[in-house]
């Protein structure tokens, strides 16, 4: 459309004006209407996925075949993101607690903003550029490849074989790893302390029990199945709807990754409130 | 296939490994909510819980025994606080136990302390109402401590103009402590003092025969009162003319009649006499 406008406005000077004040409005117009239409496509898109993951039959081997590839395959990483995290919150936290001469709180401290937040939302940052960037870049190519065409042509549901197994699995993962991310965090954490104290292995954990509460453990985790479904779902979303070429492919694990990260901090927000809101 | 079931053994594992974490994690912070033991609930109603908060630890000679269940406002100046105990410590509580709230460290939490009560009492039962002390406000602290600083600083500048004094020798121990003349005499007295008590050792060895004659003078300071008093009386009633002696001395009518017996005697003695010469000089006895 720019193309025409600027050929015409290279012969005639006066319709140009007219046009490209018409072209500024499509392009608003466009914008609007493609965020829209996205939020439209995304709701029924979820909507499908509820749908499909209630109504039998289930595809259990293909889910359990997708949790471990989500799941045991993202541990390796996770699990050195998590203690590497632990280590370093520890060592930065020192300075601070040294000047009011309260390093023996560094555990406690540590353990709570660990398990609170940093735990689950580093996890679910590093899970969503692993997994979410996987299942779109999949779909996607998929979907390029024609695959999924063919799945509904021989009357098999892609939908409910392609996303509702992938989404589930990224739900069901996600808190494990992310329980699993914070007991490497605390290993490091534990780690951390020793470097510049001495401090029993036996005494670091009690005075990280004796700090940690149900408030903090429950909700963070209760978060997380969010994180995870929120990431599955954009990730197949993205990938499902691609555009038919190969650049979709890249740019559907792209959107994928972005959106994702961009709503696990969204989700973090709400639990924050619904959480603080409920300790009154 | 067989690579298909060595995958769902290991994410079995991987699973049953994070839950186990979780497990834990949620066992050992219900260790510390005892919600795994026998618990017993006690309450207590204060004026002020000082920002006590519900989960706040409970501890009995320093050691956390339980949590602060609950917090309720029963009226404008009386807060409910409800604590969940472990069974165990149950007998070391009295029913005159007492419960304030304290301090975890400067800027840590706040605690429940209990204070077990007297010995030989009744432990404690599930329910009751256990005795509480009023906090001690760390703003009620700096009021005071307020008014301490102030008296100590003017204290601590009486004794500077004290010491200075001390310093220039004024003043009995300025003079006492920094003269040299005086201490000199001090120096001297306290050689006397000693010679002294070493004579008066000696006299104390005799005491023992000045015990005797310390009786003895007692019971004649004893019969002197006695001779003392009666003699009191006797002026007494010489006084007011009672007696022969008394109306002698006090009575004027009778001291009268006295005189003009005397005078009468005296009279009578001179006719007597005269008749007496005459007799010698009749001749009825002149033989």
């Amino acid at each position: 459309m720019e193309k025409i406008i600027l050929h015409k406005s290279q012969s005639e000077n006066k319709v140009t004006e007219v046009v490209i004040e018409e072209s500024v409005e499509v392009v608003k117009d466009s914008m609007f209407k493609k965020f829209f239409l996205e939020v439209s496509s995304l709701t029924t898109f979820t909507l499908r996925f509820f749908k499909e993951a209630i109504k039998p039959p289930y595809e259990f081997n293909e889910l359990m075949k997708q949790s471990f590839l989500i799941g045991y395959k993202s541990l390796p990483l996770i699990a050195i993101t998590g203690f590497i995290i632990g280590l370093v919150l520890t060592i930065q936290s020192r300075p601070t607690l040294a000047k009011f001469g309260s390093e023996s709180l560094l555990p406690a401290m540590v353990a709570v903003s660990l398990i609170r937040e940093i735990g689950p939302v580093i996890t679910a940052l590093i899970f969503a550029g692993k997994v979410g960037s996987g299942i779109g870049a999949e779909l996607a190519s998929m979907n390029v490849t024609e695959q999924i065409d063919a799945m509904q042509v021989s009357d098999n549901n892609p939908f409910k074989y392609l996303v509702v197994t992938r989404v589930l699995a990224a739900t069901l993962m996600l808190p494990i790893l992310v329980i699993l991310a914070d007991g490497f965090g605390l290993l490091g954490s534990f780690v951390g302390v020793n470097i510049k104290g001495d401090v029993s292995a036996y005494l670091f954990f009690s005075q990280i029990f004796q700090s940690l509460e149900f408030n903090d453990l429950i909700p963070a985790i209760i978060k997380t199945f969010f994180f995870g479904y929120a990431i599955g779902l954009i990730g197949s979303y993205k990938g499902y709807n691609s555009n038919k070429g190969t650049e979709g492919v890249g740019e559907a694990a792209n959107s994928a990754v972005v959106l994702s990260s961009l709503m696990v901090f969204i989700i973090d927000m709400i639990a924050v409130q619904i959480t603080s809101l409920l300790q009154g | 296939m067989k690579k298909n079931s060595t995958n769902k053994i290991k994410l079995g594992i991987f699973v049953s490994l994070g839950l186990v974490v979780l497990i834990l994690a949620i066992y050992f912070i219900g260790e510390k909510q005892l919600l795994f033991r026998s618990t017993f609930r006690l309450s207590g109603v204060f004026k002020d819980v000082a920002g006590l908060q519900t989960g706040n630890n409970v501890r009995l000679s320093g050691i956390n025994i339980g949590t602060v269940e609950s917090i309720s406002l029963v009226s404008d100046t009386t807060v409910r606080v409800d604590i969940v105990i472990d069974e165990s410590s149950r007998k070391f509580i009295k029913k005159d136990a007492i419960a304030t709230i304290g301090s975890e460290g400067l800027i840590g939490n706040k605690v429940l302390v209990i204070n077990p009560g007297t010995g030989g009492k009744e432990s404690i039962e599930d329910n009751d109402r256990i005795q509480t002390a009023q906090p001690i406000a760390i703003d009620d602290i700096m009021v005071s401590l307020k008014t301490t600083i102030d008296n100590t600083a003017l204290i601590t500048g009486d004794l500077a103009k004290i010491s200075t004094n001390i310093e220039s020798g004024k003043g009995t121990i300025g003079r006492l402590m920094m003269d040299q003349t005086w201490r000199e005499n001090i120096q001297a007295t306290i050689v006397n003092l000693k010679e002294g008590s070493d004579e008066f050792k000696i006299v104390m060895d005799k005491a023992g025969e000045i015990d005797s004659i310390l009786i003895a003078i007692k019971s004649t300071i004893g019969y002197t009162a006695a001779i003392t008093s009666d003699l009191g009386a006797i002026t007494n009633s010489l006084q007011s003319g009672e007696g022969t002696i008394g109306r002698l001395l006090m009575n004027t009518t009778a001291a009268e009649n006295f005189d003009s017996t005397m005078i009468n005697l005296k009279e009578g003695t001179a006719a007597l006499k005269l008749l007496l010469e005459k007799a010698q000089n009749s001749w009825l006895l002149s033989f």
